[in-house]
C-alpha cells in the first residue's frame, strides 16, 4: 500500500494511490470490537472497514518528516454489510489540496469494494498539516 | 426500537472512558500507530501535548449510538459527516448524544436524519455531525 515514490508536494487533485486489500477475518474483528468496546453480529462493523480503509490512507500519504497530520473530518456512507472473513479493496485517490494560512488541508476521497466489486462503503477524508 | 422513532427523539447516549490502554488495543486492531496516538514522549513534545485518541475511535462510539437505535438501517444505509473539533484524550470520558432532527421520505424510503455531538467531562465539543440511517417504509 505505502507509495513512497511520490512525495506529498507531487500529490495533486486526481492522484490515486495504488488499491489496497485487506482480509477482514475474525481475529481482525475481534480485536477491533475490543478495541471498541462492542459487541459483534457476525458482520463486520462499518467503522473497522474505515479503520483498515484510514490505516492504509495515513501510511500512503508521504508526509514530510516530524509532521503531525491531523483527521479533521470525515464523511462516509455505508452500502452495504459485510461479514465476517471477507476481502475488501481500498481505493483512495487526492480530491482537493488546499493551504489556508499556515495549514494545508488535504482532501481524499475514499472507495471500498468487497471481492464481487460491489462498493460497500464510500467516503471522504479531511487531513490537516501545518503547510 | 424504529416504532419509537420519529422527529425530536432523543436517541439513548452512549458514554466511553479514554484509556491510553484503549488507544493502544485501537492502534493495534487498526493498524493505525501513529506515534501521536501511542508514543507517550513523543506526544509530549508536540504541540498537542499528550497522546491522543484516534477520531475513528470516537466515531465508533457515534456509530455505537445509531447502531442501537437503527439496527441494520445504520450499518447498511446509513450515512455520517463528522467534523473532529477537538481531541479525545486518555482519561477523558466522552458522552455522545443525538436526536432525530426530521424523518424524510426519498423514492419510497425513509430516513431518519439526526444530529449528534460528542463531548468530554468538561464540556469541550470532541465530535459533532450528521449521521442518517435508513428506516424501513413501514416506519412513518
Amino acid at each position: 500500500m505505502p507509495d513512497k515514490a511520490i512525495s506529498y508536494e507531487e500529490l495533486t487533485p486526481g492522484y490515486k494511490f495504488p488499491p489496497a486489500t485487506y482480509e477482514l477475518n475474525a481475529s481482525f474483528v475481534s480485536k477491533y470490537l475490543k478495541a471498541v468496546d462492542a459487541a459483534g453480529d457476525g458482520f463486520v462493523p462499518p467503522l473497522a472497514i474505515t479503520a483498515c480503509a484510514i490505516a492504509g490512507m495515513t501510511k500512503s500519504v508521504p508526509l514530510p518528516p516530524g509532521t503531525i497530520a491531523i483527521h479533521a473530518s470525515q464523511d462516509l456512507e455505508f452500502l452495504k454489510l459485510v461479514p465476517v472473513g471477507a476481502t475488501i479493496e481500498c481505493q483512495i485517490g487526492v480530491a482537493q489540496k488546499i493551504a489556508r494560512g499556515k495549514m494545508s488541508m488535504l482532501i481524499l476521497d475514499l472507495e471500498i469494494s468487497d471481492k464481487g466489486k460491489e462498493k460497500v462503503q464510500s467516503g471522504k477524508a479531511t487531513i490537516a498539516l501545518p503547510a | 426500537m424504529l416504532a419509537e422513532i420519529q422527529e425530536g427523539k432523543a436517541l439513548n447516549p452512549v458514554v466511553k472512558h479514554i484509556t491510553q490502554e484503549k488507544i493502544n488495543l485501537y492502534a493495534e486492531a487498526s493498524g493505525d500507530s501513529n506515534p501521536i496516538h501511542i508514543d507517550e514522549s513523543f506526544a509530549a513534545k508536540t504541540p498537542l501535548g499528550g497522546t491522543i485518541a484516534h477520531g475513528m475511535l470516537s466515531l465508533a462510539y457515534v456509530s455505537e449510538m445509531m447502531t442501537s437505535a437503527f439496527g441494520r438501517g445504520w450499518l447498511s444505509g446509513g450515512k455520517l459527516r463528522a467534523k473532529f473539533k477537538e481531541p479525545a484524550r486518555p482519561g477523558d470520558t466522552l458522552t455522545i448524544n443525538g436526536k432525530v432532527d426530521c424523518i424524510e421520505r426519498k423514492d419510497d424510503v425513509s430516513y431518519a436524519n439526526c444530529t449528534y455531538e460528542c463531548r468530554n467531562q468538561k464540556g469541550e465539543m470532541i465530535v459533532v455531525g450528521e449521521a442518517i440511517a435508513k428506516l424501513s417504509s413501514a416506519e412513518k
